[in-house]
């Protein structure tokens, strides 16, 4: 039987250490996420599916990517931050190209990114994935493309980009 | 009068106010069409043994295959095993086949002239391999990644554009050969289809 009188005196910190506890408990939520949520693999029709269900309640910027591609990699930090700034309104769907073989390197650019929410990991055929996102997009990576609450286009492009061009079409998005 | 000014003033203002509402797409540039002619064909691009060609004169007597590729883009690894039996298969019918290099931006990072030299000594490739120096060919083709096809028929015209075939990781696995059912319909005088096709690919370096 637990003594309660034994840790009477740590009584007035309770709050502090169910906070710290909490704390723990909160990290763990986004650093702790197993390989195969914070990478998903993905299909063209699952792809919709997951853009859709952020209808109605916050704008969505979908970004492809792979590990060897040069300019994907520059502009990959930029997405990260925006996400954090604007959490509350936008969430960011990172989708990884690579080849199968390159998985664990993607995963461990995703964790040394500090993306701590889930990311996607393309799987079949190309042309079938490529209309999924777009057809304006002829398949060249980095792709992104930025959706705003109601799931309309705000904005769509091949090549990579600075934190301005992202920044300035996802407020547009979340103000429209 | 001033009505029908203020009139016109107001729908002006809704109209420039309604653009604002449209989506930005940042398209690629215009992409040729099938059918269309083969631009720039008379321009001198440079081989890798120093040779000086024009998309006309590699032209042969049943049309031209022209693949903007690349040294550094994994997806031309990828493919890059399929590189050789297709430009047999093509000048076996009768095609002429060149590939071009169009990125300018990073020529000083694995994209020279000398590593373009390298690149087609180590891959043995039995084909053109030039230099578009500024990408003046890629932009008018409208190509957007490496690689990325264009076969044109005796008129050189467009007959097919898009990807080699369904399955860049693994020749054994692919269930598409676009481009050589192409190349095969194009010498039979059969319907090619599909015309265009897709596949994920790095993006162009354009000059800045």
């Amino acid at each position: 039987m637990l003594n309660m009188r034994k840790y009477k005196h740590i009584v007035p910190f309770w709050p502090f250490v169910v906070l710290l506890a909490f704390g723990f408990v909160n990290e763990s939520i986004g650093q702790g996420l197993q390989d195969e949520e914070l990478l998903k693999d993905v299909s063209a029709n699952d792809i919709q599916e997951v853009i859709s269900s952020y209808k109605g309640d916050k704008a969505v910027l979908i970004n492809v990517w792979a590990t060897w591609c040069a300019p994907c990699i520059e502009e990959f930090p930029h997405i990260v931050e925006l996400q954090q700034k604007y959490e509350d309104d936008l969430h960011v769907v990172f989708v990884s190209a690579d080849f199968p073989k390159q998985r664990e390197k993607a995963l461990e650019f995703l964790r040394a990114q500090n993306v701590d929410w889930p990311t996607y990991f393309k799987t079949g055929k190309d042309q079938p994935f490529i209309e999924a996102l777009s057809d304006d997009w002829s398949g060249a990576l980095p792709f992104t493309k930025i959706l705003n609450n109601d799931g309309a286009v705000v904005a769509s492009w091949e090549q990579g980009a600075g934190y301005e061009k992202f920044e300035r079409f996802t407020k547009k998005a979340i103000n429209n | 009068m001033k009505i029908r000014k203020l009139v016109y003033v107001l729908l002006i203002l809704i109209a420039t106010g309604l653009l604002a509402f449209l989506p930005v797409e940042d398209k690629p540039a215009d992409r040729l069409d099938i059918g269309d002619k083969a631009p720039l064909a008379d321009v001198e691009v440079t081989d890798v043994s120093g040779e000086k060609l024009t998309l006309a004169e590699v032209a042969d007597e049943n049309g031209l295959l022209v693949n903007f590729s690349c040294n550094t883009c994994p997806w031309v690894k990828a493919w890059e095993d399929r590189y050789n039996p297709i430009a047999n298969l093509a000048e076996k019918n009768d095609i002429g086949v060149i590939m071009l290099n169009p990125n300018a931006a990073i020529r000083d990072d694995g994209e020279s002239m000398q590593d373009m030299q390298a690149r087609a000594k180590s891959s043995n490739y039995d084909f053109y391999y030039a230099l578009d120096e500024k990408a003046k060919l890629a932009e008018a083709f409208g190509a957007t990644r490496t690689p990325d096809i264009f076969l044109f028929n005796n008129d050189m015209e467009l007959v097919y554009t898009g990807a080699i075939d369904d399955n860049a990781k693994s020749a054994q696995d692919v269930d598409q050969q676009f481009l050589k059912n192409a190349i095969q319909n194009l010498v039979a005088g059969k319907e090619i289809n599909p015309q265009t096709t897709k596949a994920l690919g790095c993006t162009i370096k354009w000059p800045k």
